[in-house]
């Protein structure tokens, strides 16, 4: 057993931090409120090769391990939950599945300027009456001659108004169930599809996310992704990817909360001494330490798993839902530890908080990853 | 085509020191980083790199640990580097060091330049610069904000007292320089992982002929702490003496006539 990072990996991690102190911190309240996409910041990221990092170089990649890319997204979250989920969901959501299950024209003419950060992806499988019910979509693809001819709605499209290249799932063959969907690779400029408006939203504001409207939209047919039917697979394989981006999200969240807390309940003086020194308040720290370590174990393990080519799933479901509810719990108590401060805007636990709770919604809500995890163990 | 050494120290990042309960420093959970101004160093010999080819050699004498130092080094666009590393090379002093980085670089590490942070982040003697040049019989240019090699000499602006000093130097030379000089970038994650694909040398004590014995002994290191008061006074004559007695009171100011 090996519970040390390599030498780069904590460099890389170092680095994030420093680039993040940097380029993050200073922005992160204003894009909060303003609902901003960060393109600069976006800009820097790819200049760094931080947009593709576990993409083999061929693919225009940085060719290191999924752990790396899971600590990056931690520490970038640190700094703004928004701005690590926008590049988790263009590696783990777009970037991901077309590694896996592209062709070679596909990863040449796609992943590539993706993973070198020329454009972001997006991944498009909700709907307005499908959420965790996949299968009750109802888009649909239909072939006519060479193209495949999109019709339909998808919502809550991460990235949606500020990407380039979207993975959608639409039915090829209703009937045949689980083996009816599949997945498509949509460039943006294609005519008749239509992106919405970014939604406001509670927290992870500079997150942008939109509906996204196909109608007669037209596709050649070599953009399907992978075999005709195969779409509901791709997107369980691809959200095994994408839930320990939400771990690392969740774990930097927490990290950044325990941080503030730690400041401010050293600094506060109440009844004459910091209100650290208070049992109350030390304890609520030492829960949030510890389970800080544990996601941060569990995440860093699914992400090793998959390192080594061996089965994650489960474990990548067990992480995203402990550090979500985890993050989730101890941002409200970082508020609690911060007072009435702690509620006002412009202290950073208050966005925290916001920020905390979509991840116990998006890639699978809680309940979700508790099917996932029991269907695994009960197997 | 200059061929360029970047001194760097590998010093313990002091946002992790942590006050003990006796006043001793806490190093049990530090991590260790390229000392700030030798980033700078490094990064001017890439730029000059860039403009006029050569190659950059980060050099540094430390204990072993430091070997993510060196890949650190190499990932900020060092082509090839030598480590200096030994158990016993821990908390030189600036003599040693200067003393041991000379014997190896005159010995095998051919150059024209040799750019060195004005001082390290730990000790910030702004020895080691001076007195490897001295060693080497180059010349030392100090204080260093703005470098560059024209016509194979250096112009460097030089921040000073009052103003600013413009010098030239024939090369082979050494520059200690200002963090003004420049902003290192950051690596990106492909610079990393070709760093640990760079050669680098390790050179060990049992190699070097010098004795390098220390002259300074540390007796303590206690972290000072700092206390925050705070009092009101008003803008009349008679607070601005009650304010001044206050200072005099806590030893701020000098006693009346003292
Ligand atoms: C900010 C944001 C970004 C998003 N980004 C993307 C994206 O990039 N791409 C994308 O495709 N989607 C995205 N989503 C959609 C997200 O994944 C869904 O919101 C999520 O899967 C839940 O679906 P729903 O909202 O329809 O809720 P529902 O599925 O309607 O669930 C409502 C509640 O019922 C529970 N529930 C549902 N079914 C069961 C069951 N069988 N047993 C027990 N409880 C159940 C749920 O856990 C939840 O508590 C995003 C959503 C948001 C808010």
């Amino acid at each position: 057993m090996d519970f040390k990072l390599s030498e780069e990996q904590e460099l890389i991690r170092s680095n994030m931090r420093e680039f993040a102190a940097k380029h993050v911190d200073p922005i992160a309240a204003e894009i909060d409120e303003n609902s901003r996409h960060p393109a600069e910041v976006f800009q820097k990221l790819a200049e760094g090769n931080w947009l593709g990092i576990p993409i083999p170089q061929e693919y225009g990649g940085a060719g290191a391990d999924r752990l790396t890319h899971v600590i990056a997204v931690e520490e970038l979250s640190r700094s703004c939950a928004s701005t690590g989920f926008t590049l988790s969901a263009h590696v783990d959501l777009a970037c991901t599945p077309i590694l896996l299950f592209g062709n070679d024209q596909q990863k040449a003419k796609f992943l590539t300027p993706m993973a070198k950060g020329e454009n972001l992806g997006a991944f498009a499988l909700t709907e307005p009456g499908a959420g965790t019910d996949v299968m009750a979509a109802t888009t649909t693809a239909a072939l006519d001659g060479n193209d495949y001819v999109i019709n339909g709605s998808k919502t809550f499209t991460s990235n949606g108004p500020v990407a380039g290249t979207y993975v959608a799932f639409a039915w090829t063959d209703k009937e045949a169930g689980r083996k009816g969907m599949s997945a498509f690779i949509v460039p943006r400029d294609t005519p008749g599809l239509r992106v919405g408006e970014h939604f406001k939203k509670m927290g992870l504001r500079a997150s942008q996310t939109s509906e996204m409207i196909f109608k007669d939209c037209r596709i050649p047919k070599e953009n399907l992704l992978g075999q005709p039917g195969q779409g509901v697979q791709i997107a369980m394989t691809t959200f095994d990817h994408g839930r320990m981006g939400i771990a690392a999200q969740s774990i930097g969240i927490l990290q950044a909360a325990l941080d503030e807390a730690v400041q401010y309940s050293k600094e506060r003086i109440q009844f004459g001494t910091p209100i650290a020194r208070h049992q109350a308040i030390a304890w609520m720290i030492a829960d949030m330490a510890t389970d800080l370590a544990a996601a941060r174990f569990l995440a860093y393990y699914a992400a090793w798993l998959k390192d080594q080519k061996q089965p994650f799933s489960k474990e990548a479901a067990m992480a995203k839902l402990f550090a979500s509810e985890a993050a989730m719990k101890h941002t409200t108590k970082a508020v609690q530890i911060h007072g009435g401060y702690g509620y006002i805007k412009g202290a950073k636990v208050e966005r925290l908080m916001r920020d905390a709770k979509i991840t116990e919604i998006y890639e699978g809500t809680s309940e979700a990853q508790r099917m996932v995890i029991s269907g695994n163990v009960l197997r | 085509m200059p061929e360029m050494i970047a001194c760097f120290k590998w010093v313990i990042d002091e946002a992790y020191i942590r006050r003990g309960p006796e006043g001793e420093l806490d190093l049990s959970s530090v991590n260790y980083k390229i000392s700030e101004y030798d980033r700078n160093a490094i990064e001017e010999a890439v730029r000059l790199r860039e403009a006029h080819g050569g190659s950059v050699i980060p050099v540094t004498v430390a204990a072993p640990e430091a070997a993510k130092g060196v890949k650190d080094a190499l990932s900020r666009g060092g082509d090839r580097a030598f480590f200096i590393a030994d158990e016993a090379f821990h908390d030189l002093e600036p003599s040693q060091t200067a003393a041991v980085l000379a014997e190896v670089i005159r010995s095998r590490i051919p150059h024209d330049l040799i750019l060195c942070g004005e001082g390290s982040g730990d000790l910030y003697a702004q020895q080691v610069g001076p007195r490897l040049a001295e060693h080497l019989e180059i010349p030392c240019i100090s204080f260093v904000q703005k470098l560059s090699i024209e016509q194979g000499r250096l112009i460097a602006e030089r921040k000073v007292e009052e103003g600013l000093e413009v010098v030239a130097a024939p090369l082979p030379a050494l520059v200690t320089v200002l963090p003004d000089i420049n902003v290192p970038r950051i690596p990106g994650v492909k610079d990393t992982l070709a760093a640990a694909k760079k050669p680098f040398v390790t050179v060990k004590r049992d190699e070097l002929s010098g004795k390098y014995e220390a002259h300074l002994a540390t007796l303590l290191v206690r972290a000072t702490q700092m206390e925050r008061q705070c009092e009101r006074f008003g803008t009349q004559p008679e607070d601005v003496a009650r304010f001044l007695e206050s200072l005099r009171k806590k030893g701020a100011i000098g006693q009346k006539g003292g």
